[in-house]
């Protein structure tokens, strides 16, 4: 012991030069000593491996003096020297020096270290052809009957593809042998000699080399899909593979598999089926996963997966509750329906003294939970939320936040909960989470809105937290004076300028402004002014300044007074006194701040020229700004903890509030752009950019694809022309752009591209004004791409002086309803609704959509197609057989539009749906749903 | 033990290893060791790759060792100048002063060979100065002469 620990010692202290000088000594110093040397070698990994790197020249001649150490039959030190030859290779010179020796340990060498120089094989090889001059060695070391030396072999193949994928291409038979052979003779040993009879006999039996050839024969068969079902298939039978980390490979390929083709999707459902049954928990688990991650899966077949996980749950072992109860909870966040079953067992987690495992049982059951079991849930939750961390009970809270906006009517019973725990001993972020949740029902569940109040007056009067009192004190302000007794805050208030320190005294002023500016009740009015003089004789500075200027503010005017106040933050006034936004309205906060991290970093000079205008920032309601958060906050709670995915999910399948953001991003995108053409300058700016919209196919000779930007008097059509043709150049290109009815457009330019060159994109914009007296024009264009075309000479790189002149038909363009609409947020969808119905015009149409496959599918297309905003979420369908879906958005002259899509599936006949659209302004109604179309 | 690729060095030891002379072995990349075992005397041999990439890696091999081999394909005339050169400018290196020098003119057992005597001046072996220099042929295939050469080796050790 007392030498392990000198050698530990010896082992802190090194540096680089000194170890180097020591190299140099030792490894040339004849005899040699193979005790001294592992320890040198050591010294070098250590180094390495805590993020010193050795300069060129000196790696260099580390190496080679090392490499005499081939000489010395010592087992340990060579195992050392390859570790040592291993991290070295990457910085020294001529590596390839030592191929031949350890080309001869890894055929003929002792088993102990013929692993290692497998290893250290492919480290040394940098380029294909020198793999080439191995492949016979590892070819016999992939089906090697010990499985060390197979599993070096494999992970050394692995790490070879990308230098030399076709040479480790051919080996693919000896792979499918090595991840089906069942080879259990001869022991595992990883790395250093064991001599721990323990760990050989676990060793023996986890066959690790077939999970590497598993992982290896996927990356060979990448592209094929057919070779990569096959494979599933006849690994994936039972016994075959035996190994579950190779297991779990395969469940996760198949998985896949399901998700890219939904042919396949049958019997991929069939294997992970019968995964549910293999007798390892870690291929259950996985599978489980994998049916549950499926895209738009069925109950039905989530059913077994279900099954199984509840049987974990009351298992002894507390890390497969946990893995079984955390699978579940990830489910309850999407299918909570699924989960029901499960829920006594879980329940009786929820005492668990395994602190995480508790944390999952609760939030699951919050999920599960229906309006009903909300109260009982919550009482059981009273009971032992004394008990447990602050960080658990933050989870808590996260979860009753979520329920309290989705089920708005429970409002009271959850808010008694908060204010009960709020009371409770606990730290800054649980509180602070808890006077979040009440902000939000504050925010969103007007019926709480006084109870809620009450309950935070009562919690500054007894707050250490002074980042909490501040912001509930400004909160205070917002909303005391809207409610029916002010002064009632006004106590509350006022004690905390009594009784705290300098920083909540001043949030309390200012609060307490907000009270007296604008009060209607001269009486009120009064006793606020009289509170405020009192604070001029503050000792604070800050405390002074705010109640002197807000004592001022009340003499003024109501109204001036009141768009400093009542908007507070936003209010912004431009130099002439115009205030610039409506008292009701403020920044879209995520462009603004956008917008100004562009202006600071700007590179170009002249930017700051100009002053940063903030009229370009778009200007949103507050309903609009609540509505989005809400919904915000609604599905960003609900999948959190997504398991870790295998497949890479479809941009557009995740959050309702990405409609909005996605429309936004793009418009500036392209303003940016547009705003760059002199011709377009007159134009103003432009309203909406649609998506791009692929006129052909991608693998055609020229590849045309077109944005529609939509201005108020013009519509300008952007083509981007890639020419993909090799050894051609295209001249003049140019589109002609015909519209199907000639009354309703006419051509004002053309902007042509001089030069394409093969594969670089091109932009040429056709501007056309329009001449009828709707605003909204739906027609169809015919496009023809016209060109001259020349050949370069592939020997003089010239193009030929010669030109053709060519014209290239593609496909053609619609410019339909939604091209004139913008999703937007809004925070009643029915009460809208009602209105445009009121004083718009309606069109409906019955359609059957073919390309849909699921409800989901047809869900998001639509929102999609329609360029409209999902509202009260009911971007998640939640039956398979019938939804109803509601859309929301603006036309570009800002007129509101509103559709009602029902939905009915079935297997026979696909997605049926019945699109009804009101819209304020005439003329649009019927385009928006013949987009659709 | 250096020497032109396809003189000979790798089977060259093979056989004095004992083991059996093959015809098709692999060309070398890098460098093979082997121990030599004769009576009471243990021969460290280091093999030497013999293609061009790895004829600038020979000096750095060839440093403090107790006799440097190199191996010319006798048979070969036109390689001859190009085994001069090559050994011309390894000798030259400073660190390399004063070690011996065995020249083995291989695979004697051919038709058309050099003799000693012409590979001596072929190769301007008596322009060494300050060391041992010997030239002996040899042939692998044969076993010719290779008790000479072990002889020779054992008589350089530790000097």
């Amino acid at each position: 012991m007392a030498y392990a620990e000198k050698v530990e010692q010896d082992l802190l202290k090194v540096s680089r030069i000194a170890v180097y000088q020591e190299a140099k000594a030792v490894l040339n110093s004849s005899p040699i000593q193979p005790l001294k040397c592992r320890k040198l070698l050591t010294k070098i990994v250590l180094l390495m491996s805590t993020g010193e790197s050795f300069p060129a020249d000196e790696a260099t001649t580390i190496f080679f003096s090392s490499s005499r150490l081939f000489g010395n039959p010592n087992e340990s030190l060579r195992q050392m020297l390859y570790l040592t030859l291993k991290a070295l290779a990457n910085t020294a010179q001529d590596t390839i020096m030592v191929t031949s020796s350890i080309m001869k340990d890894a055929t003929s060498g002792e088993a102990i270290y013929r692993p290692n120089a497998i290893r250290a094989l492919n480290h040394i090889l940098t380029e294909a052809s020198s793999v080439q001059s191995i492949e016979r060695l590892m070819r016999a070391a992939i089906v090697d009957k010990n499985p060390s030396v197979s599993s070096a072999a494999l992970v050394s193949a692995y790490q070879l593809l990308p230098i030399a994928k076709e040479v480790v291409r051919r080996w693919q038979n000896e792979t499918q042998e090595a991840a089906s052979a069942s080879k259990s003779g001869g022991g595992f040993s990883l790395g250093f000699s064991t001599s721990n009879q323990h760990s050989l006999a676990a060793a023996n039996t986890n066959y690790m080399q077939q999970y590497h050839a598993v992982g290896l024969l996927y990356q060979l068969r990448m592209g094929d899909r057919m070779a990569l079902v096959k494979m599933v298939q006849q690994l994936g039978a039972p016994g075959v593979v035996k190994s579950p980390p190779g297991v779990v490979m395969l469940v996760r390929l198949a998985a896949k598999l399901a998700e890219e083709d939904t042919s396949l999707r049958k019997p991929m459902m069939q294997l992970l089926d019968s995964w549910l049954r293999h007798k390892s928990e870690m291929v259950n688990f996985e599978a489980a996963k994998a049916i549950c991650d499926m895209h738009d899966v069925t109950e039905q077949e989530m059913t077994q997966a279900t099954h199984t996980l509840q049987l974990f749950l009351t298992s002894p072992r507390a890390v497969t509750k946990f893995a079984a109860v955390r699978i579940l909870h990830h489910i309850a966040s999407f299918k909570p329906t699924a989960v029901l079953s499960c829920n006594q067992d879980i329940e009786a987690l929820i005492s668990n003294s395994n602190r995480s495992i508790a944390t999952f049982a609760i939030t699951t059951l919050l999920k599960t939970g229906n309006e009903g079991s909300v109260d009982r849930l919550m009482k059981q939750i009273s009971s032992f939320i004394a008990e447990i961390n602050d960080e658990m009970k933050i989870t808590i809270i996260e979860a009753i936040r979520v329920l309290c906006l989705k089920f708005p009517s429970k409002q009271a019973g959850m808010l008694t909960f908060l204010s009960g725990i709020l009371r409770d001993e606990g730290g800054y972020d649980f509180k602070r989470s808890v006077v979040e949740s009440m902000f939000d029902l504050i925010k969103f569940v007007p019926g709480s809105k006084e109870d809620a109040l009450g309950h935070l007056c009562e919690f500054i009067e007894d707050c250490e937290f002074t980042k909490l009192a501040v912001r509930i004190l400004h909160l205070l302000g917002l909303e005391g004076p809207k409610t029916p007794q002010p002064t009632k805050y006004i106590r509350y208030i006022y004690n905390r300028v009594v009784l705290e320190n300098a920083i909540v005294r001043a949030a309390a002023v200012t609060a307490l402004a907000k009270f007296g500016i604008g009060q209607k009740d001269p009486e009120v009015k009064r006793s606020v002014k009289v509170l405020l003089t009192r604070c001029l004789d503050d000792t604070d500075d800050e405390v002074r300044d705010r109640a002197a200027f807000n004592l001022r503010l009340m003499d003024e005017e109501d109204e001036i007074a009141d768009k400093f106040i009542s908007n507070g933050a936003y209010t912004s006034l431009s130099e002439n006194g115009n205030v610039l936004i409506r008292i009701d309205s403020m920044f879209s906060l995520a462009t603004f701040e956008h917008q100004l991290v562009m202006y600071v970093t700007a590179e170009d000079r002249s930017t700051f020229e100009q002053a940063f205008d903030i009229s370009t920032v778009p200007v949103v309601s507050h309903e609009q700004a609540l509505a989005e958060e809400r919904s915000k906050k609604l599905t960003l709670a609900t999948p959190t903890l997504k398991a870790p995915v295998t497949v890479a999910k479809k941009p557009a399948a995740n959050g309702s509030s990405e409609g909005v953001q996605s429309a936004l991003a793009q418009a500036q995108k392209y303003s940016a752009q547009l705003s760059a053409i002199p011709e377009l300058q007159g134009y103003g700016n432009v309203l909406k950019s649609s998506a791009l919209v692929e006129l052909t196919e991608v693998e055609t000779e020229y590849v045309v694809g077109a944005v529609k930007h939509i201005f108020a008097d013009h519509i300008v059509v952007q083509y981007d022309v890639k020419n993909t043709l090799p050894d051609t150049i295209l001249e003049e290109v140019s589109v002609v752009a015909t519209p199907a009815d000639d009354d309703l457009l006419e051509e004002e330019f053309i902007i042509p591209v001089p030069f394409l060159k093969t594969d670089e994109p091109g932009t040429i914009y056709v501007s056309l004004k329009k001449i009828s007296d709707t605003p909204f024009i739906a027609t169809t264009f015919t496009n023809i791409l016209k060109f001259t075309s020349r050949e370069i000479d592939p020997s003089t790189g010239e193009p030929d002086s010669e030109g053709y002149e060519d014209e290239y038909q593609v496909e053609e363009l619609e410019l339909n309803g939604s091209d004139y609409v913008l999703p937007a947020f809004a925070g009643s969808f029915d009460h809208i609704w009602e209105q445009t119905g009121a004083n718009g015009e309606e069109a409906s149409e019955t359609l059957q959509l073919s390309a849909a496959k699921s409800i989901a599918d047809a869900t998001e297309q639509l929102a999609r197609v329609l360029a409209l905003q999902p509202l009260d979420g009911t971007d998640v369908a939640l039956s398979t057989s019938t939804h109803t879906l509601k859309l929301y958005g603006k036309t570009v002259s800002g007129g509101k539009v509103a559709a009602l899509v029902k939905m009915a599936y079935s297997a026979k006949s696909g997605v049926t749906t019945k699109i009804t659209v009101r819209s304020e302004e005439t003329g649009l109604a019927a385009l928006v749903v013949g987009s659709v179309a | 033990m250096i020497g032109l690729q396809n003189a000979g060095k790798t089977s060259l030891l093979r056989v004095l290893a004992g083991q059996e002379f093959t015809v098709d072995s692999i060309p070398t990349v890098g460098f093979n060791m082997k121990r030599l075992q004769k009576g009471h005397v243990t021969l460290k041999c280091w093999d030497l790759g013999g293609q061009p990439r790895f004829r600038s890696m020979w000096e750095r091999y060839c440093r403090n060792v107790n006799a440097i081999v190199y191996i010319v394909d006798a048979a070969d005339k036109e390689a001859v100048p190009v085994a001069a050169e090559e050994l011309h400018a390894l000798l030259e290196k400073p660190a390399l002063k004063g070690i011996p020098l065995l020249v083995l003119g291989n695979k004697s057992d051919l038709s058309g060979k050099l003799s000693v005597d012409e590979l001596i001046d072929a190769m301007d072996l008596k322009a060494f100065k300050g060391r041992e220099t010997s030239c002996y042929g040899i042939s692998a295939k044969e076993e010719t002469n290779l008790d000479a050469v072990l002889q020779w080796l054992i008589n350089r050790k530790n000097k």
